[in-house]
């Protein structure tokens, strides 16, 4: 009988612990370069692409000979996302433009804001809220002289249990009046996960 | 009562190592160059990475107008290593600049290995870099 009343104490306890531990998720912060937890793209891996192609980009020769002592001016396409995965590729590029920027080794220009510019133009010169003389008239802007452009792809692979996930992102410079790419790298990525025997 | 004792112990014992192996330790080995004055400061904090890796050379030289720095590794082991490493740069005032933006990277060294990590100033007014390795563990 007595036995019986352990047991059962048991079983409770061991019940409350597996479930009370469930019912509040416990959040920590967590560094940005952390171990992967998925094969999938993840932060640290965007973070590693964007360094590895600003360095090889500011430290390339062919285009210290093309920027010359100049600061072309610069515009950054947003890179084309050729995977099956939702990855936000306009983030990637604010990144590296932000990173480009700060080397000061050239100026830039951004074509996705165009819009807001026109807005701001006309309203400034319609709307009789700014000096005439003060207000900012179109056609006076800098032309991009090289840009900025590139692709992510994917190789997914899955024999049994295991899924090899292969990623590359491949970007070039091109100078826009000879249309020569003035430089191009490309950084490779692969991660592999196994599934566990048993799960969901 | 003996018995009992034995038990006691054995229990403490596998308490303390699931406490002890449950520890990382994150210090690692870093290399400090001052790029004007042209030294570097290897220091070695971690006695597991300090058997495992060597600094055979450190280099600089400048690109494009930016400081640049290449740290030559050598694995003192047979077998494969896997570690983290993140150079960092600072300027003349010993500012660490724009800090979220150099990330800790994959090595991976195969056994007795060499090979040559680089990093690229993002600013010109670094001057100083510091290589951080250490072990692939000590990541989150």
């Amino acid at each position: 009988m007595k036995q019986t009343l352990w047991m059962m104490t048991g079983v409770a306890v061991a019940a409350l612990w597996l479930t009370g531990c469930a019912s509040t998720p416990r959040v920590r912060e967590v560094e940005l370069d952390r171990a992967p937890i998925t094969s999938k793209l993840e932060p640290q891996d965007v973070r590693r692409t964007v360094e590895k192609m600003a360095e090889s980009l500011l430290s390339a020769p062919g285009v210290r000979e093309a920027v010359g002592g100049t600061r072309p001016v610069l515009d950054v396409e947003p890179l084309k996302n050729r995977t099956t995965q939702h990855v936000d590729m306009v983030s990637i590029t604010d990144s590296l433009r932000m990173q480009l920027l700060r080397s000061g080794m050239f100026r830039f220009v951004d074509k996705s804001t165009s819009g807001t510019d026109i807005e701001f133009m006309d309203a400034q010169a319609n709307l009789g809220l700014t000096d005439p003389k003060k207000a900012i008239r179109p056609g006076q802007q800098s032309a991009a002289q090289m840009y900025l452009t590139g692709a992510l792809s994917e190789i997914k692979t899955q024999v049994g249990r295991t899924v090899d996930q292969y990623y590359k992102f491949s970007m070039t410079l091109k100078d826009l009046r000879s249309g020569e790419l003035v430089w191009a790298d490309e950084q490779e990525i692969r991660k592999e996960s196994v599934k566990p025997r048993v799960g969901f | 009562m003996k018995r009992m004792t034995t038990l006691a112990g054995a229990v403490l014992l596998t308490a303390a190592l699931v406490t002890l192996t449950g520890c990382v330790e994150t210090a690692g080995t870093s290399v400090t160059t001052d790029h004007m004055a042209g030294t570097s400061l290897v220091l070695e904090d971690s006695t597991r990475l300090r058997d495992q890796l060597q600094v055979l050379k450190v280099n600089y030289d400048e690109v494009n107008g930016l400081k640049r720095v290449h740290i030559t590794l050598q694995s003192a082991r047979h077998r494969r290593l896997r570690l983290n490493y993140r150079i960092a740069w600072f300027d003349i005032n010993g500012m660490e600049i724009d800090p979220a933006t150099k990330t800790y990277r994959n090595l991976i060294l195969e056994g007795r290995d060499t090979v040559t990590v680089t990093g690229v100033a993002n600013s010109p007014a670094c001057v100083t870099s510091k290589l951080r390795v250490r072990d692939l563990e000590a990541a989150d």
